[in-house]
């Protein structure tokens, strides 16, 4: 009779369990799934209640149906622990009354599962044992070889370091370069000039962009003066006023000077005379289609005309705040002009141009779309475009690293330093390494490329694979690009400490502070290296050695542009004159 | 755990100060350490001096409800093997003494008297105990390859904690649900299943799975008084081996199987021999997955996320991802961080892999030996000290009747 019971309590705490248990899930998913705590109505109540300007009925309102939700939420959790508690306890009496049920009978002998003899036993489990260890010492190895790093690096035909691992590594595509542009770009022959222009020295050393050629910040120009004063005169060739505002900085090519200017009345690029400072044409961005009736918000410190023309001695380019872009021929006849959309950037855009072939590159590192974009140089189509998989603008500008004699275009961006394959776009590696708002372009030497930002770090990057050789977060720049060459690498910051690093080990080699700050980068020509500080003092360092400070003085013209330089002439561009330094024949 | 936001208007309210009644921890830790002592001296006395059940059982209800419900099964001696060896390894870490105690004291019962601390006092085992009404078999030479699981997951155990990546033992408890009516629904199933078994068969957390539970049946193996059948002299009669739910319970060696002994002796050689190879191969898998493995680190899962990100540029950021942006860390400091914890994941998994390979190689030799028994014998690695063969043997019937 008692076993009777026991086994009938057993079955009916059975199915209840069952039944409850079905209904607790239910519950359980109703809960989780449901966001009280955010309810859609609530949401759109708050929304009109912020476009009625806090309607107090609508607060009431919404004040009750906040209620009733929270309500809503605690009365479920409260069934759900309530409903723990009984499943339990019924549980319990599953248990109990199934043990009564059981009570007396034993555990008879009955058919062994296992044979009588214990050394069969063994036996038998030492085979399990070898077969379960050999399996998974079999499986282990064959999912470690497959998610191995080093089998994908074996597939791509390169070794893989650490670094891989934690850089997005992309194959190197097989690069076809017509010819490398490094260092220096010969004129093979004399550009037309004016008859004026016949009778003067054309330089061969050209300055093709922002801090040179390539954007390297090497010159291979020679015999510059290393001292020049405004006020006397000494060593000024020419000086004239700048006809529009803009913290872009010349460029040379032949004898021909180019920089733009911009303010709320005009965008225009200029091209002077470089032996007589003469203006010789200009030509403005007007009458573009999509370009923005309003100038955009931008920083004094970045005014709208902050990017660097560009050129390579056919045409020569130059991108304003608007987004406008304008290319002319070294005459000044505008070849063609577009607007590649207004840039959302905050401070204002400031990436410079950089010219490859016959490709106009522009990275374009605004808010809502980084990308970087390369316009046929002639007619103004675009050649392609990639993404830029950045979570904030940057202001850095583009350089062309000639690695292993195969160009790189190398981008800083936030978080990313990346390269990609000039002609085509592709990208080659990408290193997640920086923050802030980065500025300074990078700098390039050896196979070596290095890339820094205030507030983040300086790195160095294998330009082959994309590991990360170095880092160092101690002398960071904000605004100027460090210069690499040779064996070094030197960066000025906005603080006034500049510092040469080995570029191969990042080991400090020399630091110097001064009181001022660098927001114009540092240039090495004829071994030394030109710096000057916005306030518009000049120094010149020993490009190697021990990086002695060969001279300073002052130039009493604030400074924020990268000089230029050709063949035994110097241009600077300060705030309000550009001028021209040489030695007078 | 989803919490509701303040409300958002003001209405005058004016939220109370928030006032919390701190708990005397202190002196809840002395008395759970009281109580643990007494536990197992109660059942030590039982199962070595009376050799009866009962008290077993009573230790099974009161440990559920004290351990269990009233101290949310946490924290309990079988959690803290991790605390122990992140105690050793780092310098910012120390265990409380509470912890040390709840640590030691059962692997010092066990050295004495055997596995009494997993015979009720330990909630898990105590909640398997109660609800164990069937004692179906399973083959002993299954069991004894899922016998060498709390090994692996001792492995891991320590290689996260060491790592100070997670406490999987805690995190992946079946039974902590039980004690605090509600967990996350994967390991509330499995905690079911595992009753549901525990039902038909003895004990297959305990000795499947707890990675406590092989730590002490190494102490219970060397134990100075070990549990007795019965004290009088075993008739063979085989109710005891029927009665174990854990299947502790060895009959008499009969070797039917006539081996020459140097075969065996060659067996086991070969074994000695192969050991340093198991070792390596443990070695060479664990060092080899270290990185993957890595992942349990949220660090290293918080810099993939970050990666992942970066090369498929989402605009809707998990929250994990949001916090890190939100704390202004950049992604150099977590990948010189992701670097560290990845270095000690290669040098433990090293480690542990060797240990895998050990256990083992130990395991096979074990198996590979022969040991004479005239009469049933338990084996004291195994029991887990229910009390349950007691009554079922005839010599201590006759001492009751």
């Amino acid at each position: 009779m008692k076993k009777t019971i026991s086994r009938n309590i057993a079955i009916v705490s059975a199915i209840f369990m069952l039944t409850f248990s079905v209904m607790l899930i239910t519950n359980y998913f109703q809960v989780s799934c449901t966001n009280t705590a955010h309810p859609e109505l609530i949401e759109n109540l708050k929304q009109a209640n912020e476009e009625l300007g806090n309607n107090p009925q609508l607060q009431e309102q919404i004040r009750e149906l906040d209620l009733m939700a929270r309500r809503a939420y605690f009365v479920s959790l409260y069934r759900l622990k309530t409903g723990a508690a009984i499943l339990l306890f019924m549980a319990m009496v599953f248990v109990v009354s199934l043990r009564l049920y059981f009570a007396n009978s034993k555990n008879i002998p009955n058919k062994e599962v296992d044979p009588i003899d214990d050394w069969m036993i063994k036996s038998k489990a030492r085979k399990w044992m070898v077969l379960a260890a050999g399996g998974v010492v079999v499986g282990g190895f064959v999912f470690a070889l497959l998610s191995s790093p080093y089998i994908k690096s074996f597939e791509e035909g390169k070794e893989t370091s650490l670094e891989d691992v934690l850089v997005e590594t992309i194959d190197i595509e097989e690069v076809v370069v017509d010819k490398v542009i490094i260092d220096e770009i010969a004129i093979d022959k004399a550009p037309e000039e004016s008859p004026v222009a016949v009778a003067v020295e054309v330089p061969k050393t050209t300055h093709s962009g922002f801090r040179g050629n390539n954007s390297l910040g090497i010159s291979a120009a020679k015999n510059m003066p290393t001292s020049w004063n405004l006020s006397t005169g000494t060593n000024i060739l020419w000086k004239v006023n700048i006809p529009r505002k803009g913290h872009n900085s010349p460029v040379i090519h032949g004898n021909k000077l180019f920089f733009s200017g911009a303010d709320d009345d005009a965008r225009e690029l200029f091209c002077y005379e470089l032996s007589s400072g003469k203006e010789l044409w200009r030509t403005a961005a007007k009458n573009i289609s999509g370009s923005p009736s309003k100038m955009p918000d931008v920083i004094d410190d970045t005014g709208l005309a902050a990017p660097t023309v560009a050129t390579n001695g056919k045409q020569v380019c130059a991108i304003f705040s608007t987004g406008d872009v304008i290319c002319a021929d070294m005459e000044g006849k505008q070849l063609w002009a577009k607007n590649i959309g207004v840039p959302d950037i905050h401070y204002g855009y400031a990436s410079s141009l950089l010219i490859y072939n016959n490709l106009l590159i522009i990275q374009y590192d605004t808010q809502n779309k980084p990308r970087v974009i390369a316009l046929d140089v002639a007619t103004g189509n675009q050649r392609w475009e990639k993404e830029r998989p950045e979570k904030s603008p940057s202001w850095s500008s583009p350089i062309l690293a000639p690695v292993n004699n195969k160009p790189q275009l190398i981008l800083i961006g936030n978080p990313g330093i990346s390269s990609y394959n000039p002609d085509t776009g592709a990208p080659y590696w990408r290193v997640a390494c920086l923050s802030g708002e980065p500025a300074p372009g990078a700098a390039y030497v050896n196979g070596i490329v290095f890339g820094a930002a205030e507030y983040a770090t300086m790195v160095a990057i294998n330009a082959l694979d994309g590991s990360i050789l170095w880092k160092n977060s101690d002398i960071l720049p904000e605004i100027a690009s460090p210069v690499a060459c040779n064996d070094f690498v030197f960066i000025a910051t906005t603080y006034g400490v500049v510092a040469t690093f080995e570029a191969q080990t990042g080991k400090l080699i020399k630091t110097m502070e001064f009181s001022t700050e660098f927001d114009s980068s540092p240039i090495v020509a004829d071994g030394k290296i030109y710096l000057i500080c916005t306030d518009g003092k000049v120094f010149i360092f020993s490009a190697k050695g021990d990086f002695t400070l060969l001279n300073s003085f002052e130039t009493g013209e604030k400074t924020f542009a990268t000089p230029a330089f050709t063949d035994k002439k110097i241009v600077v561009k300060s705030e309000k004159v550009i001028y021209c330094v040489g030695e007078k024949d | 755990m989803n919490r509701f936001p303040k409300p958002d208007f003001e209405s005058g309210y004016v939220y109370p100060q928030q006032q919390f009644v701190i708990p005397n921890e202190v002196l809840w830790s002395y008395i759970d350490i009281a109580v643990l002592v007494f536990l197992m001296g109660f059942v030590t006395w039982a199962l070595i001096k009376k050799q009866i059940r009962w008290p077993v059982v009573l230790t099974s209800v009161v440990s559920i409800f004290y351990f269990g419900f009233f101290r949310n099964g946490c924290v309990c001696g079988i959690g803290a093997v991790q605390n122990v060896v992140l105690t050793l390894v780092s310098d910012s870490y120390s265990i409380p003494l509470y912890l040390l105690l709840l640590f030691t004291l059962p692997l010092v019962f066990a050295i004495f008297f055997g596995r009494v601390f997993c015979a009720g006092v330990c909630p898990f085992g105590a909640l398997q105990e109660l609800v164990n009404v069937k004692n179906w078999k399973i083959s002993k030479s299954v069991s004894t390859v899922l016998g060498v699981f709390p090994w692996v997951y001792l492995g891991f155990a320590v290689l996260f904690a060491v790592t100070n990546s997670r406490f999987i033992i805690c995190r992946f408890d079946p039974f902590v649900w039980i004690f605090r009516f509600g967990g996350e629904l994967p390991l509330i199933l499995f905690g079911v299943l595992l009753l549901i078994f525990s039902v038909f068969t003895g004990r297959p957390f305990c000795r499947f799975i707890c990675p406590y539970g092989a730590i002490l049946s190494l102490f219970s193996k060397i134990s100075f008084r070990q549990v007795k059948i019965t004290k009088k002299e075993c008739i063979n009669c085989s109710l005891c081996h029927n009665a174990c739910p854990v299947d502790a319970i060895y009959p008499p060696y009969q070797n039917k199987v006539n081996e020459i002994r140097s075969k065996g002796v060659h067996r086991i050689l070969r074994y000695v021999v192969f050991m340093p190879l198991m070792v390596a191969a443990g070695v060479t898998i664990m060092y080899m997955l270290s990185d993957k493995i890595s992942r349990v680190n949220n660090d290293v899962r918080l810099y993939d996320m970050a990666m992942g990100n970066e090369t498929n540029h989402s605009n809707v950021l998990s929250l994990e991802l949001e916090a890190f942006w939100g704390r202004e860390q950049t992604l150099e400091e977590l990948a010189v961080r992701v670097e560290e914890v990845q270095k000690g994941f290669r040098i433990w998994s090293i480690i542990i892999g060797a240990f895998f390979g050990l256990v083992i190689a130990l395991k096979l030799i074990h198996l590979s030996t022969k040991r004479g028994r005239k009469v049933y014998d338990i084996s004291s690695a195994e029991c887990v000290g229910c009390g349950r063969c007691f009554s079922y043997c005839p010599q201590n019937q006759k001492k009751i009747s």
